[in-house]
């Protein structure tokens, strides 16, 4: 029903080789320890530009606290330490003087449950826009329906941007939370198992979203759903025991996986 | 299969019971709270309900007597078995109003009777106000007769009728006339005295009498014991005046020392020296109102309300206030009685009086409370004469021949809704105010009632313990909940959820004794600490993001805040240290001084500023407590929601997590407020306990609760005063159930628009 053939569309890359045209991050050598325990073992990868990679991988292999790394969503963590870097545009986001603010604002994230903010459809889109000081009505009005567009929900909102975000359903609340966090422009769009919390017609609705988004942005996505990460991403990512198993281009990962762990996984042995 | 399903079937059997037991313990628990509630909520309205009943009058018996003259004053002892009346004939009896089988009397019977003068003699007749009970024939040879009925009650061991004791009360009567019989000379040239008015204070003796229709006498009878035989002799002291217009009534203060003289539209008021020389003293003018002809004139208990009735059957209410020209009367307020009026009489310590008019329509008013209590007619409307007894609770009519009894029922005439939440013009007070003093030394005082400074003083101590303790048990939950570390978080929080439990006695205890004296020696220190402190948070709070990044980590993410811990001794230090100083410097070495002299505020030791530190601290830890777990649990993924978007922890706090936790916060604000105004100990220990109302931080207030506390011990079970107590206690109840049934509205209001996670 749903077709794999979307990603055959985007050339191959050589994801062990990317230039730095290519190339929207760089991870090099991260670990990552919660007090005593080792999350992430020694990880690198490069994510490309304007394509969706997938981190798959069975629960607690790592995935989500690998995403986390990048928009340094864990320093909320007080026990969390960072080894190695992240490069994006070549400098490390972990050095010392990186404003975790201003680097959010770059990177943005979608997490798994909708949280919209108790506010109306309108105040949540242009939350991010208002903390950058920006007033002018125009500007944000205009953010609104080109972010709502972008996120697919502005026919199903317009008439109601002043009620509150919580009166969407489940899938529209997600689309939401992406219109909000692409309305500041992002250059990186994190999503956290976006669609594990909604039913299947949104999820698809997100889906087709997701393949929309790239155009733009560069999306990684986290997700427990191996046929999900099929049928959205272009390269993917597999994660075990929070060390990186394997990271190639979807369709060669999921037909032709060089690691017996990898197939195990993909096969369903285990996850 | 069968018999499996049967055996799981028995066990759930069990499970069903526990379950129901379960269901049932809780659900019994829920209704006996709710239970306890209502009866709390009935029982204070049970007791409080009373007060707000009318008079009511209901006949008992009537009955003849045979007298064949005409009542000059009809009167009944405090038991109300027996009445007396003064006949104009010069005869006094006395009869019984009720049957007494011990000493064979039948109801109307004549007790006793005695003769005081000779009818032909008999020109005037007066009385004493109702407390002293005396009677005065004035006689056509300017002299007077006093006499006094007296009541002699006894509880003789009558009959020992199979086996039971039987006492029965007797109270046997007479007449006593003072000055061993021998009639007072008020006029010394033996004029008939025409018109009289008198007075006593127990010992001396004043008489104002009228003769030749305009002239007025003035004797003052000084009393003066032979210390050797103890008998008492009378000096009289005369004083004559000679008026234009002819005199309507007189009146005497029992104080001896105030004449009013009724004059077509006006009263003269006489002052009577100690040894009995008189002096005009003022004229009060009647007219310019609309109240007719004034008829007669009337004493309140206490003397200093003068009534005056008028021909249509107004009542005018004046006493004096103190005005920028010493002491003058006013008028106060009206009454209306309906009708012309035939009698007035007033109770004996009561702001009570009841007036009759020409067709029988009895009236009953009290002046404090501007009430009209009853007004109804007679039985009889040719009423003529009324008496109300000591106890005032029984009333005698008299019509012709034939008196009635009536039971009397008016416990508390003095409470009235505008009594008790209006502003009332008090005897003597130059303006009507709001004012609670409900006892004094004299049985004859005015009860003042209002409890509006009561509940301004509940308000203002909650007022003053809110403005110390949202700000500090605010702004500490959201520092502890938001930025605190988990490690020091969990030492903070039950710290101060610890000083929930600390007795509000000890803090109370502690404000009035130490705190006290220590804001009033170190105010400008106290003052300073309160601005600086602040200040000097935020002035270092600033500076430290100043410091390198490696100063900074040495202490660790959420824990730089205890620095501040010296930093806030040292301003305290600092702060007093200097107080003196400043103290000599600016205030010439005396704050409380130069507030009083210079700014003209009063400053008490025990005051607002006092009990809001003391109670603000009793406050903080339940604000901080409700408050730090709302905004504790303000779902992560919102607040992450919002850093994800590249706002910062700051804009995260206050445009997400702030307005997440409103509801929370408020509550936990009106659940403060609710502690404070039902807080007792320490506005009881701390406030100095005095009813004003007044805005000043420096001054005391007195409390709903600490009011109960304070007052309910010497109260009279029943009374008005006790009954008014109970009322405190409900509006005090009405209070808490106004603030939690507004703070959980608006809490739920808040609810549903900020929180759905």
């Amino acid at each position: 029903m749903i077709s794999v053939s979307s990603n055959s569309a985007s050339e191959k890359l050589d994801l062990a080789n990317l230039t730095d045209e290519q190339r929207a991050l760089e991870i090099k050598n991260l670990s990552l320890y919660y007090g005593q325990d080792r999350a992430l073992h020694d990880i690198s990868m490069s994510v490309p530009k304007h394509g969706v990679t997938a981190f798959i991988g069975p629960s607690g292999c790592g995935k989500s606290t690998l995403l986390r790394c990048i928009n340094r969503m864990n320093d909320l963590v007080e026990t969390c330490k960072v080894q190695g870097d992240i490069l994006l545009h070549g400098k490390n986001i972990y050095d010392k003087g990186v404003d975790v603010a201003a680097l959010r604002r770059r990177i943005g994230m979608v997490f798994q449950r909708p949280n919209p903010f108790p506010k109306s459809v309108y105040e949540n889109v242009v939350y991010g826009l208002r903390l950058q000081g920006i007033k002018d009505r125009r500007v944000l009005d205009e953010a609104v329906e080109r972010s709502l567009r972008g996120a697919a929900l502005w026919d199903e909102v317009k008439d109601r941007l002043n009620a509150s975000a919580f009166s969407l359903s489940g899938g529209q609340q997600q689309r939401l939370v992406i219109a909000r966090s692409i309305a500041i422009e992002p250059e990186i769009l994190l999503l956290d198992e976006p669609t594990s919390a909604l039913d299947p017609i949104s999820t698809l609705t997100i889906e087709e979203l997701i393949t929309d988004l790239k155009q733009k942005y560069t999306v990684v996505i986290v997700t427990h759903n191996m046929q999900q990460a099929a049928r959205v991403s272009d390269q993917t990512a597999f994660l075990y025991m929070g060390q990186l198993i394997e990271y190639a281009n979807t369709d060669t990962l999921f037909t032709t996986p060089m690691e017996k762990r990898t197939e195990d996984y993909i096969t369903g042995r285990y996850g | 299969m069968q018999g499996q399903t049967e055996r799981q079937l028995k066990a759930s059997r069990s499970r069903l019971l526990k379950d129901r037991l379960a269901r049932v313990g809780v659900t019994t628990g829920g209704v006996l709270v709710l239970v306890a509630l209502l009866l709390i909520f009935f029982y204070l309205l049970y007791v409080v309900q009373p007060i707000f009943e009318s008079a009511s009058v209901k006949p008992l018996h009537s009955f003849n007597i045979d007298a064949d003259d005409k009542t000059l004053a009809l009167g009944m002892e405090e038991q109300a078995e027996i009445g007396y009346r003064f006949g104009d004939s010069g005869v006094a009896e006395f009869f019984a109003l009720k049957d007494n089988s011990l000493a064979e009397r039948k109801t109307g019977d004549t007790i006793e009777q005695k003769s005081l003068a000779r009818a032909e003699q008999i020109t005037s007749f007066a009385r004493s106000l109702p407390v002293h009970q005396q009677f005065v024939y004035g006689l056509n040879n300017g002299q007077a007769i006093i006499v006094q009925p007296k009541f002699q009650v006894t509880f003789p061991e009558t009959a020992r009728t199979q086996g039971t004791r039987q006492v029965e009360r007797l109270i046997m009567p007479r007449f006593e006339t003072l000055n061993e019989g021998e009639p007072l000379q008020v006029d010394e040239q033996g004029r008939p005295l025409e018109q009289l008015a008198y007075a006593t204070d127990g010992e001396g003796m004043l008489l104002t009498a009228v003769t030749a229709s305009d002239t007025l006498l003035i004797t003052k009878f000084v009393a003066e014991q032979n210390f050797l035989t103890g008998a008492v002799s009378l000096t009289p002291r005369f004083e004559q005046r000679v008026l234009t217009s002819a005199i309507r009534d007189i009146a005497v203060t029992p104080d001896l020392n105030k004449v009013f003289v009724l004059i077509n539209n006006r009263i003269v008021v006489y002052s009577v020296s100690m040894s009995g020389a008189v002096s005009e003293s003022q004229v009060i003018p009647l007219n310019g109102r609309e109240f007719g002809q004034a008829q007669a004139l009337n004493l309140m208990p206490g003397a200093a309300t003068v009534l005056v009735s008028h021909e249509q059957g107004i009542i005018s209410q004046w006493f004096e206030v103190p005005t920028d020209d010493g002491r003058t009367f006013k008028y106060i307020r009206q009454f209306d009685a309906g009708g012309a009026i035939v009698d007035l009489e007033v109770e004996d310590y009561r702001r009570t009086f009841y007036a009759v008019t020409v067709d029988g329509q009895l009236n009953v008013f009290h002046t404090t409370s501007e009430a009209d209590l009853y007004s109804e007619a007679l039985p009889n409307e040719n009423t003529q004469a009324i008496a109300i007894d000591p106890r005032a609770n029984h009333l005698l009519a008299e019509a012709g021949n034939e008196l009635t009894l009536f039971e009397l029922s008016n416990e508390h005439p003095e409470v009235t809704w505008s009594a008790l939440w209006q502003e009332v013009w008090y005897e003597g007070y130059p303006e009507p105010s709001y004012t609670w003093q409900s006892t004094s030394g004299s049985d004859d005082f005015e009860s003042k009632f209002s409890l509006v400074p009561i509940s301004f003083g509940t308000i203002k101590a909650a007022l003053y313990a809110m403005l110390f303790a949202v700000p500090i048990g605010v702004a500490a939950a959201v520092y502890t909940a938001y930025f605190m570390s988990p490690s020091v978080r969990k030492v903070v929080k039950p710290t101060v959820e610890i000083m929930e439990a600390l007795p509000t006695v000890i803090l109370g205890f502690l404000a009035g004794l130490w705190l006290a004296p220590i804001v009033e020696a170190y105010l400008p220190g106290v003052i300073a600490v309160i601005v600086l402190t602040p200040l000097a948070i935020i002035g270092f709070a600033a500076l430290w993001q100043l410091l390198p990044t490696a100063i900074r980590s040495i202490l660790g993410e959420g824990r730089a805040s205890l620095i501040l811990v010296p930093i806030v001794l040292l301003v305290g230090w600092l702060s007093f240290s200097m107080s003196p100083w400043v103290e000599a410097t600016l205030f010439d070495g005396n704050v409380r001084g130069y507030l009083t002299n210079e700014l003209g505020i009063t400053f008490d030791q025990r005051n607002s500023l006092v009990v809001g530190i003391a109670m603000g601290f009793a406050v903080i830890p339940t604000i901080f407590s409700i408050a730090e777990d709302a905004v504790f649990s303000v779902p992560k993924h919102l607040s992450n929601g919002s850093l994800a978007l590249g706002a910062t922890p700051w804009q995260t706090l206050t445009k997400v997590v702030l307005l997440t936790a409103s509801p929370g916060i408020f509550s936990a604000i009106m659940m403060g407020l609710g502690r404070a105004v039902g807080e007792t100990m320490i506005v009881l220990m701390a406030t100095g306990n005095t009813p004003i109302m007044d805005w000043n931080i420096f001054e005391g207030m007195r409390t709903l609760s600490a009011n109960i506390a304070v007052e309910m011990p010497e109260s009279e079970v029943g009374s008005s005063h006790y009954r008014i107590l109970f009322l405190a206690a409900f509006v005090l109840f009405i209070f808490t159930f106004f603030f939690n049934t507004i703070a959980e509205f608006v809490r739920q209001r808040l609810r549903d628009k900020y929180s759905s996670m």
